[in-house]
């Protein structure tokens, strides 16, 4: 059986709970375990634009819990994913930044080697469970339902560190959205961020960003966005209706949500009623 | 003689200090909300919201309050078993020798006679319970090893003073049929500890035996929604409540900075020891400020400490409140341009229109403000690299060594969404990406790290992954943002 240790980052357990029902739904369906610790703490991510060292040992503290418990790590939020794999990198590519860290953890008695692997939900299904497996399990699947999948900038790229899938032609997504019956959709801005790093820092073009990528979406003929992300997803739920002039209105599904769905999963395990937007339509998609 | 006249005093002082932090709640203000809000206005607010409480279906919720979370603790029991045990030793024991004890006089005589004959058994037993709660809170603070746990000279102060009374009531009781003249002198250990503790308990954490409950079942039955005027009441009641136990320390998701960037602030439980003197005190140091400013703002907002606090305090909304207040003023707080903005930008209806781009636009010129070139369009740049030393180090890393292959194909400003975003973009970024990694090639410092651009980078790594010359350019802008935070905190000191 398969067992990781799961990080949810700060804001899943607060802001974005349908990630964490859906997905440990969805993967006690799938028979993977997964072990909680509560002594996860944030990333890192937010303090990298400022304090590089600090990013690091946050960072470098969740790896060594990790590894305290013999577990890989399965990380929800793209951010947190990317933070996490760009600080390992870091380490590995500099011992003296590694035992700086170090010497700051032994203090909770903590140390960090570099053998664990740190791996997204999205990889974690597609890679480690499979598609032929999840496909197995998919009682209700959808019929005619177009999906624009959002990929999530940090954990496409930079591609080398995070080494999640072809950073100019990705699969992976679409693969496990075709799985749930499903079609995912070409879209012209699939790629590209979601505009959430930056809401707060400059809102006008952060949500400028956010309804190209709406209006796009539409455009090409989605019904429902679809991310694996909780910024993307607040950035598409909440942000989305502080929007002035919401024209081009698309609601967000989160993943796991999705294939909760495709898999008969009940409403109430998978939080449908706790995005923004009522998501609820897509069930008159199912077959 | 003496000692009533030391009791009355003791009364007199604790009555007076019950009365002068009461009316704190009510004078004081605390952040941005309910500023101008007058002390009747306040009062009024209290009572009336109390009254509207216990005619509705609410005063049940405080009759479960009251007894679950208030008397027996529950959400203590349930997060950590050794604390709760430690807890209720203490309140339990010296609650029991309060009553029977304490105020023998009053209660115990009345209903038995010779009490202290019947009760001593009890007494020596709760006196035990008291002395064995303290010693698991010695073990706690000082032999267990909790990471980034404070201990101040207040936690002292009790800790001490509760092992005064009780090790001197044993003592009495030793001595009593040995020594007269002993048993004097104890007995004004004894008695003077006692009477100091009740004198001193407004201003102590001690307060806390009122304000706690307090806390407790006000949370109970407020929200968001409820009357601003009274919300700011129970955040400086709050503040009385909390008794530094370190749990919102504990579950805080970044504590851990604290041991890179060595800012107590960082530590709500130590925000909160500041807060308590912040709010009779506005006016403090430039130093102070920033350094409550990076604490406030270094938080994800993931509500931990306000699930744990087992006083019950909305730390969340306390937070929320105090940091528009603390980025209002003084100096600029670098942290703002960062994803830590993104809950303040979420909650956007909650800030004044008018406040809230203000510290944004403080933070973005400090930090891109003193490069000048970017706004002198008309200078001209010699083509010798101006800065040689800047250029060979810079305090960049190896990688960011790459921006010298730079052969400014454009590919990163072409693929930046930012960039895309705007018709002209330099009226809004300064510069575009590549020329960024140019200015760093040509060793302009000013250039390289003073515009806008860096700052409204989304950090999403196409330009990165588009390089056909691999240079680390989104890597390359986190370190130049790095270096300008430490410039502008240099010059600001």
């Amino acid at each position: 059986m398969m067992k990781f240790a799961l990080f949810l980052g700060c804001n899943i357990p607060v802001r974005v709970q349908q990630y964490e029902l859906s997905a440990r739904a969805v993967l006690d369906n799938l028979g993977v375990e997964v072990v909680d610790n509560s002594e996860f703490k944030c990333c890192g991510y937010p303090i990298r634009n400022t304090d590089h060292k600090t990013f690091v040992l946050m960072a470098a503290r969740n790896l060594a819990l990790a590894e305290q418990q013999g577990l890989d790590m399965m990380v929800l939020c793209m951010c947190c994913f990317g933070s996490l794999k760009k600080a390992a990198d870091l380490m590995k590519h500099n011992p003296d930044l590694q035992e700086e860290v170090n010497a700051i953890l032994a203090r909770e008695d903590l140390k960090y080697t570099g053998t664990v692997a740190i791996k997204h939900f999205l990889s974690v299904l597609y890679h480690d469970i499979g598609i032929n497996a999840i496909k197995e399990k998919v009682a209700k699947p959808f019929k005619g339902l177009k999906i624009a999948t959002h990929y999530g900038c940090h954990a496409l790229r930079p591609s080398d560190v995070t080494e999640f899938d072809n950073p100019v032609a990705p699969v992976l997504f679409d693969a496990l959205v075709s799985v749930t019956g499903a079609q995912s959709i070409d879209w012209p801005l699939k790629l590209e961020c979601c505009g959430a790093p930056i809401l707060g820092v400059n809102d006008r073009l952060s949500l400028d960003l956010t309804e190209k990528k709406l209006a796009d979406g539409r455009a090409a003929g989605a019904d429902y966005l679809c991310v694996s992300c909780p910024y993307c997803q607040m950035q598409f739920d909440r942000a989305q209706q502080m929007m002035k002039s919401p024209n081009s209105c698309l609601s967000s599904i989160v993943f796991s949500q999705l294939l909760g769905l495709a898999f008969g999963i009940q409403d109430n395990a998978l939080g449908m009623n706790m995005n923004m937007f009522d998501i609820n339509s897509i069930k008159s998609f199912l077959e | 003689m003496f000692y009533n006249v030391v009791l009355y005093v003791a009364l007199a002082v604790f009555g007076i200090g019950l009365l002068y932090k009461i009316s704190g709640w009510f004078r004081l203000s605390i952040g941005i909300d309910a500023q101008n809000m007058t002390m009747p206005t306040r009062i009024r607010a209290v009572v009336k919201g109390m009254l509207a409480v216990i005619f509705s279906r609410k005063l049940l919720t405080l009759i479960r309050v009251f007894f679950m979370d208030v008397l027996l603790q529950i959400q203590i029991l349930k997060k950590d078993k050794l604390r709760w045990f430690m807890h209720m030793l203490i309140y339990a024991g010296f609650m029991f020798l309060l009553f029977t004890h304490a105020l023998d006089k009053i209660i115990t005589t009345s209903l038995f006679d010779k009490y202290y004959l019947k009760l001593n058994p009890f007494l020596l037993f709760a006196g035990f319970m008291v002395l064995s709660g303290i010693a698991i809170a010695i073990y706690r603070r000082f032999i267990l090893k909790v990471p980034r746990l404070k201990t101040n000279a207040m936690d002292l102060y009790v800790i001490i003073m509760l092992a005064i009374i009780i090790l001197s009531g044993f003592a009495l009781e030793l001595t009593k049929l040995a020594s007269y003249n002993q048993y004097q002198t104890i007995w004004y250990v004894h008695v003077l500890t006692c009477l100091l503790g009740l004198a001193y308990l407004p201003f102590s954490k001690m307060f806390h035996m009122f304000t706690t409950p307090a806390s407790l079942l006000a949370n109970a039955v407020m929200d968001k929604n409820s009357c601003p005027a009274n919300i700011m009441t129970r955040q400086l009641m709050e503040l009385d409540s909390c008794t530094h136990c370190g749990t919102c320390s504990l579950h805080c998701s970044v504590a851990v900075a604290f041991d890179s960037l060595g800012n107590e602030n960082i530590l709500p439980s130590e925000r909160m020891v500041f807060l308590k003197d912040y709010i009779i005190r506005k006016d403090i140091s430039a130093r102070g400020l920033a350094a409550i400013q990076q604490g406030i703002y270094l938080c994800t907002n993931c509500d931990r400490c306000t699930v744990e606090c087992p006083a019950g305090i909305n730390l969340r909304d306390l937070w929320f409140n105090v940091r528009e207040e603390v980025i209002q003023r003084g100096h600029a707080v670098s942290l703002m341009l960062t994803p830590f903005s993104y809950y303040r930008g979420l909650n956007l209806s909650e800030v004044d229109p008018e406040q809230y781009d203000h510290p944004l636009n403080k933070a973005q010129k400090a930090l891109t403000g003193h490069f000048e070139l970017p706004d002198k369009t008309e200078a001209v740049i010699p083509l010798t690299p101006a800065n040689r030393e800047f250029k060979e180090s810079a305090g960049l890393s190896l990688s960011a060594s790459t921006y010298a292959f730079c052969f400014t194909c454009e590919n990163c400003s072409t693929v930046c969404p930012v960039a895309g975003n705007y018709e002209n973009p330099q009226e809004h970024l300064d510069l575009l990406p590549h020329q960024i990694i140019r200015s760093l090639g040509f060793g302009l410092k000013d250039l390289a790290m003073g515009s806008r651009m860096l700052w409204y980078c989304l950090t999403c790594y196409q330009c990165q992954e588009h390089c056909p010359q691999g240079i680390k350019v989104t890597d390359i802008f986190y370190e130049l943002k790095n270096l300008a935070v430490k410039e502008a905190s240099l010059s600001s000191e």
